[in-house]
């Protein structure tokens, strides 16, 4: 959740992705979290949510080392 | 849907829910009430703001000169949080940025932190004003029960608690529970799903009790879910936004939290240097403050702050908030710097609105229902006892559905004792909060501490008798009937100890004060029926 908003700074003004984020963060967060317990095996949820968080940090591991 | 899916639902939606029912019910009780806020405070303190609103003026000069008598306020910084709807203010004076003036801080002393009080040193005051009565009262005193009913809607009060973990207890607690709530609103909506259309008109109050909870819990929470849903997020973010605020601040800001809060227009902390020369200058601040508000037709301003008082380089700040039929989101802010009379920034309240403004005017008018006068708090309260009776009725599907014989007698009585406490907990809110509104108007002067005491101690024998008597049925019905009798009485008590009879309130236009009557008899009127209901209901068995 925090990576995919991370993300979206290097697109859009950061404050406005900070203020969106107050209300599809939490929702967002509360559906990643559902979706733990819906899914059939729990490695494969540890395993999308890590693999989603460092492929949307990229940009900013990217930029922080430049 | 297939049935793995359905049980998912079923289990996290019943697990969330049970876990913070109680809490959350304390939430939606108080938090209706606080709709009605500032009109609970014209109640208690017997002075009305609609009656009065052409009469009373905000002289910010008289203030100052009478603070001048009791301290020297050359080059202080003053901040004043208007109190909406109120003639109350927050009076916020800093110490001299003066040095030949102010004194020397002197040692902070360890103290708890308590709500809005604040750690300050003995120059500097922070302290509450009325500008109808002219007084100035601390914050304890000037505490009434609708800041306490407003605090207890986000459980300001646990944060005496003494756990320590880095933040106030309460509000997390509150967080928490929000979340939580949003989650249980959504695996509920899912659980319901397929029988959302179906099952919308379906109420069978004649059939057995299991079904009966289970169509209120149904039909009340899929008309309130768009409602309770905004509460949920809103509430979050009012709530315990530093979650995301302070891991942003850490990456996008490199860790300066003022930079972000800046940046979200949430502070102002610019400063203006102190240049040690006099303003050879007389400054009219109530004028320019009522200028301003002129030049922003229907804007209420919010906030006034005022820096390097009476030096060369003193300036005035005066944030607005639009009135939201002119922009529904929005915020003015003017700065002026008063040597030269030069404005040297504005943003005007109607027409600039930025995106940031958008996003947190929605957050607020939404969660607070202040965009559209009285109509819209009435609807925000009955749809918020409409939460309050899914809650209710949410524990009592839970306990039924659990009270069959194939489970284990000890599990049966874990989950008798749970429901019974959970209900005793609950049902006694509305009897204890009539009864503290009556003992206002017994007590002279009642403050932040009588408050206190007398909503918590009734409040825990009620439900401490009710636990005891282990009978569901009998804590509805007996919870109801003092309902009927205390909310009666509070117009009376009002009256009595008050003066302020209902047609006086009438007469004089007080219509805030007339409102918490109102609303008090109508409770009452509801608390009727519903007994006259379950009276029935006995005499046919």
């Amino acid at each position: 959740m925090m990576s995919f908003h991370l993300c979206l700074t290097f697109v859009f003004p950061k404050e406005n992705v900070i203020a969106t984020s107050f209300i599809t963060g939490y929702i967002l967060w509360a559906f990643l979290l559902l979706w733990a317990f819906v899914a059939e095996n729990v490695w494969k949820v540890w395993l999308t949510y890590i693999v989603l968080s460092l492929l949307l940090l990229t940009p900013l591991l990217f930029n922080l080392s430049s | 849907m297939n049935l793995r899916r359905y049980n998912i639902y079923f289990h996290t939606h019943t697990i969330s829910g049970i876990i913070i029912c109680a809490l959350l019910y304390v939430i939606f009780f108080a938090g209706s009430f606080s709709f009605f806020r500032d009109e609970i405070s014209a109640w208690q303190k017997s002075s009305s703001y609609e009656a009065n609103r052409e009469v009373v003026k905000r002289d910010y000069n008289f203030l100052l000169d009478s603070l001048s008598g009791s301290y020297n306020l050359k080059g202080r910084d003053f901040s004043f949080y208007l109190k909406r709807n109120s003639f109350g203010t927050y009076v916020d004076m800093s110490t001299s940025n003066d040095t030949t003036v102010s004194k020397k801080p002197e040692v902070k002393k360890e103290g708890r932190r308590r709500g809005r009080g604040r750690e300050k040193n003995e120059d500097s005051a922070y302290f509450t004003y009325d500008f109808a009565k002219r007084q100035t009262s601390d914050y304890t005193q000037s505490y009434d029960m609708g800041e306490f009913l407003y605090r207890l809607h986000f459980l300001a009060q646990l944060n005496q608690v003494p756990i320590n973990i880095g933040t106030p207890f309460g509000y997390l607690v509150a967080g928490l529970v929000s979340f939580l709530f949003l989650f249980a609103l959504i695996t509920g909506l899912f659980l319901h799903w397929d029988k959302i259309k179906s099952n919308f008109f379906t109420f069978r109050p004649w059939n057995k009790w299991k079904t009966v909870w289970t169509d209120i819990h149904t039909a009340l929470g899929v008309i309130g879910f768009p409602f309770q849903f905004m509460f949920a997020v809103t509430g979050v973010v009012l709530i315990v936004n530093f979650i995301l605020l302070t891991p942003y601040s850490k990456i996008l800001y490199k860790g300066d939290e003022a930079k972000i809060y800046q940046d979200l227009a949430y502070n102002d902390a610019s400063t203006f240097a102190y240049t040690y020369k006099p303003l050879n200058k007389d400054f009219d601040l109530t004028r320019f403050v009522t200028d301003v508000e002129n030049r922003w037709s229907g804007a209420e301003v919010s906030r006034v702050l005022v820096k390097n008082y009476q030096d060369e380089n003193m300036h005035v700040i005066v944030e607005a908030k639009p009135s939201p039929k002119e922009n529904f989101a929005g915020s003015g802010k003017l700065v002026y710097r008063v040597k030269d009379g030069k404005i040297v920034s504005e943003k005007s309240a109607n027409t600039e609105s930025s995106y940031i403004d958008h996003i947190k005017a929605l957050v607020y008018h939404l969660h607070f229902g202040d965009f559209g006068g009285k109509p819209i708090r009435v609807i925000y309260f009955v749809l918020g006892v409409m939460g309050c009776v899914v809650i209710i009725s949410g524990i009592l599907i839970w306990l039924l559905a659990r009270d069959k014989n194939n489970v284990p007698a000890y599990k049966r009585k874990f989950n008798f004792w749970t429901a019974n406490i959970f209900m005793a907990v609950c049902l006694s809110m509305l009897p204890v909060t009539a009864f503290t509104f009556i003992m206002l108007k017994v007590l002279d002067n009642p403050m932040q501490s009588d408050i206190y005491h007398w909503y918590f101690y009734s409040w825990l024998v009620l439900s401490l008798y009710f636990i005891a008597r282990r009978s569901i049925a009998l804590t509805n019905k007996q919870s109801v009937f003092l309902s009927i009798v205390l909310c009666m009485l509070v117009p009376i008590a009002n009256g009595i100890f008050g003066g302020n009879w209902i047609w006086v309130s009438f007469q004089a236009d007080a219509f805030d004060i007339l409102t918490i009557d109102i609303l008090f008899i109508l409770l009452s009127l509801t608390s009727l029926f519903v007994y006259l209901k379950i009276r029935k209901k006995q005499d046919k068995k």
